[in-house]
């Protein structure tokens, strides 16, 4: 039995009264993609932050290659060779690519070597198979393409255990096939790579083993040939998830609430033409550059469209600022919670009463702090939002919380069309359920929802309709009764056309 | 209990230790300190400053700043001067100047809202040029002939002993104190400066609440402009030349931060009535005007020094706390 890379062993991690990790054990051995899953709060990050010495526990130790180590910081986590990605890519905007992958190389002495540092930047970016110029300034890089430049970064460095914390999240089907090459590769070669990932095809598709988590507890690790979805979603949650992918009734009425036609933003979309009805759910699918987030964008008055028409509640609508469509009763979810969505340091009412302020104000414009906060003890107890009152700051939930108070915010305004863009990217099973049921509900009372996913069972689960773009284009609009995962891509990717 | 406890870790907590401690050394140097005369002396002196820094403390939350207050201030004061040496009625005057304070202010945040400038470079445009309109209409000769109840109302009691400029300042702060801690536009102003995007995209319209704000601040400067000239009952061209530094000085130093999204205006007071302690004091023991001001710039470096400190034990429980 060879030894294994790194051991955690009996690790608890206290903070205050909360226990985050309990006796957690977990060997990593080399040429392994290990997996672990578990619903948000369940203590992944945690683990992450340990074994990158971001955190410290407060009983266990860690073993590397038998030996106990303490790991201290950063720094002597990438002296031990553990590196990590994450979900949000930290890379520094005023710098370009090639700066970015050897920010903190040393190699070369006191002097940079530009031209040397792009070939070298060069031949990572091949490695993880896009096409990426290293001269480029990443500030006007896609997540996408920033979140190659942190494996990148992590490839430059000498790892030997690759924790990659949902690294696909924000990639196209595309970009995601190659990720998962990349980290099959690297085992291949001998790493350990620690997957966490929400996507649970991924996970049976790539890793070797998985170990769940729950409450901070380690519940079972297993070859991955002895694990089946079902009985991973029970472990995960505790109950049993099997009717989460179903599809309900389509509760669609005959009133057209929304009506575009040709929409066109000149050089990003066009000819962009479908009807929303009350009560229904329709669908945007396709891969990263689709333009679909642009297309939402324009009907919500953010970028003003070069030509085409938008009819909203029977009225031929020209919004030119959010303000108006959201008068007019529209809202819109933004997929980017910290930049559009939330006000981070603010409390949780704070942000619960944002886009409604008028409604609680008195007729000198006072606030009605009581209704606020009312108000916003409503939404956590509907929402089941984890919290331990309204006063928390935002930015102190995790991702999952995260997502409910930005939705709280939007159900406040009772808008007739909802815009929903990636409403359960990044946050686990649990609360996705409970996002699906949410936006359910809003379709049954009357409520439309335009539905922004590149997760496709969700596409599929939810949609009434689905309208796939590509490129800036419309594919199609497929009826829920006609589509399937293979469908969609076909038009998502542009072969059905091809075909034609 | 908790909440007290809280509030007393936060920086206003600090300022106010520090204000009794400084209110301490004050009383044990001269008795006299704590009179009620010394009182109005010492807000008296400063009074012009410390109106404009309540204005500036909601600018500087919006995540913008307004270097142009001193020279609106010199140009309001002159521009009275020169109307009321040329023979134009005192009351008529005045409003010239209130709305030369508007059009100032809206110049600036037109060039914020609808060209898209930062405010740092836009406002340091206008402090030159209001500053040299300013320089243009009383050049350095000065003018000191204006009305009788123009004197009287900067240099006599309006209410019993009390100056005008003293009742106006706190009528002012308990309007800004509910505006910006308890109403609708004080919370768009936090949110705003903590993320103007946010703000667009929750329907917050966010142009014109930074417009309402640079508009309130020219006013406000070429107000208290006036307040400086018949307190002192004399103008010249550089009449309030510096006092953006002062009065940003005195936000800072409140805990506002220069980014924008925290602060409170009970903050600025608290900072206000330690500068001019302390002032008064150091003048008490004889130190001179410019090791004062020295003090003052270090107590800037602590302020702004001292919430960092406690930014980062915040982010360290913030880590901790992941629920």
């Amino acid at each position: 039995m060879p030894q294994p890379v790194l051991r955690m062993n009996s690790i608890s991690k206290h903070f205050g009264m909360t226990k985050a990790l309990s006796n957690m054990s977990i060997t990593l051995e080399a040429s392994e993609v290990h997996a672990i899953v578990g619903e948000n709060g369940a203590g992944k990050s945690t683990i992450i932050k340990i074994m990158t010495g971001i955190h410290q526990p407060t009983s266990g130790k860690i073993e590397v290659d038998g030996k106990t180590r303490k790991i201290t910081g950063p720094q002597a986590a990438r002296e031990a060779g553990i590196a990590a990605i994450y979900q949000e890519p930290m890379v520094f905007p005023d710098l370009d690519v090639a700066e970015n992958i050897f920010i903190s190389d040393n190699s070369t002495g006191v002097l940079v070597h530009p031209a040397e540092q792009r070939k070298r930047a060069r031949a990572l970016i091949e490695r993880i198979g896009i096409k990426l110029d290293p001269s480029r300034i990443a500030s006007g890089l896609t997540l996408a393409e920033q979140q190659a430049v942190e494996i990148a970064r992590a490839l430059s460095q000498d790892v030997r255990v690759l924790i990659m914390d949902e690294p696909t999240a924000s990639l196209s089907a595309h970009e995601a096939e190659q990720l998962r090459k990349i980290a099959q590769n690297l085992a291949g070669q001998g790493v350990a790579v620690v997957y966490i990932s929400h996507r649970l095809e991924e996970i049976f598709e790539i890793s070797d083993r998985v170990t769940v988590i729950r409450d901070g507890r380690h519940i079972s690790t297993k070859p991955i040939a002895k694990v089946t979805s079902d009985g991973m979603i029970t472990e995960m949650v505790g109950r049993d998830f099997g009717k989460y992918f179903a599809k309900t009734a389509s509760t669609a009425q005959d009133e057209v609430i929304l009506e575009v036609r040709n929409l066109t933003l000149d050089g990003v979309f066009e000819d962009i033409s479908f009807d929303l009805h009350r009560g229904e759910v329709l669908c945007m699918a396709g891969l990263v550059g689709a333009r679909r987030t642009d297309v939402a964008l324009a009907i919500f008055g953010v970028i003003p469209p070069t030509s085409g028409s938008i009819k909203f509640k029977g009225q031929t609508t020209k919004f030119t600022n959010p303000r108006t469509a959201i008068e007019a009763g529209i809202a819109y979810v933004s997929e980017d919670r910290r930049k559009l969505g939330l006000a981070m340091p603010m409390a949780i009412k704070s942000n619960v009463s944002m886009a409604t302020l008028d409604s609680f104000l008195s007729p000198l414009g006072l606030l009605k702090r009581e209704k606020e906060g009312k108000v916003a003890r409503h939404f956590i107890d509907s929402l089941n939002i984890r919290t331990p009152d309204v006063e928390t700051p935002v930015g102190m939930l995790s991702g999952g919380n995260q997502q409910k108070v930005m939705l709280a915010k939007w159900l406040n305004l009772n808008p007739d069309l909802f815009i929903f863009d990636e409403p359960t990217r990044g946050i686990d099973i649990g609360a996705k359920a409970e996002v699906h049921d949410l936006i359910r509900s809003i379709a049954a009372k009357g409520g439309a929802a335009l539905l922004i996913s590149s997760d496709l069972p969700e596409v599929l689960a939810m949609g009434d309709r689905i309208l796939v773009m590509r490129e800036g284009h419309q594919m199609s609009i497929v009826k829920h009764s006609e589509a399937t995962q293979e469908t969609v891509m076909m038009h998502a990717t542009g072969q059905r056309q091809e075909a034609i | 209990m908790k909440t007290a406890l809280n509030r007393l870790q936060s920086w206003e907590g600090f300022l106010l230790c520090a204000l009794i401690f400084i209110i301490l050394l004050n009383v044990n140097l001269s008795p006299q300190f704590l009179s009620f005369s010394n009182f109005i002396n010492l807000f008296q002196l400063s009074i012009e400053k410390v109106i404009v820094a309540l204005v500036m403390t909601f600018v500087i939350i919006n995540a913008e700043i307004d270097l142009s207050v001193g020279s609106m201030m010199g140009l309001s004061a002159c521009t009275f001067g020169w109307l009321v040496q040329g023979g134009v009625p005192g009351g008529f005057v005045i409003l010239t100047c209130l709305i030369i304070g508007v059009a100032g202010g809206a110049l600036n945040g037109w060039f914020v809202t609808k060209v898209g400038l930062p405010s740092l470079v836009v406002t340091l445009a206008t402090l030159i040029g209001f500053r040299g309109l300013a320089r243009v209409l009383v050049e350095d000769r000065g003018i000191n002939e204006f009305p009788e109840w123009f004197d009287a109302l900067g240099q006599q009691g309006f209410v019993g002993s009390i100056p005008f400029a003293i009742i106006a300042f706190f009528i002012l702060f308990a309007v800004l104190y509910i505006v910006l801690q308890r109403s609708g536009f004080g919370r768009k102003t936090y949110v705003i400066g903590t993320n103007r995007e946010v703000a667009d995209y929750a329907g917050i319209n966010t142009s014109r609440h930074k417009m309402i704000l640079f508009i309130a601040s020219g006013l406000v400067s070429a107000f208290a402009g006036l307040l400086y000239a018949a307190r002192v009952g004399a103008v010249r061209g550089d009449v309030a030349l510096g006092f953006e530094l002062d009065i940003i000085t005195i936000v800072l130093l409140g805990g506002v931060s220069i980014f924008g999204g925290t602060g409170t205006l009970f903050g600025t007071l608290l900072a206000i009535l330690i500068v001019l302690s302390l002032r008064n004091g150091m003048a008490l023991i004889n130190i001179t005007g410019h090791i004062q001001t020295g003090v003052i710039g270090l107590l800037l470096i602590g302020s702004v020094i001292a919430p960092r400190i406690h930014l980062i034990s915040i982010w360290r429980r913030l880590k901790g706390e992941r629920l």
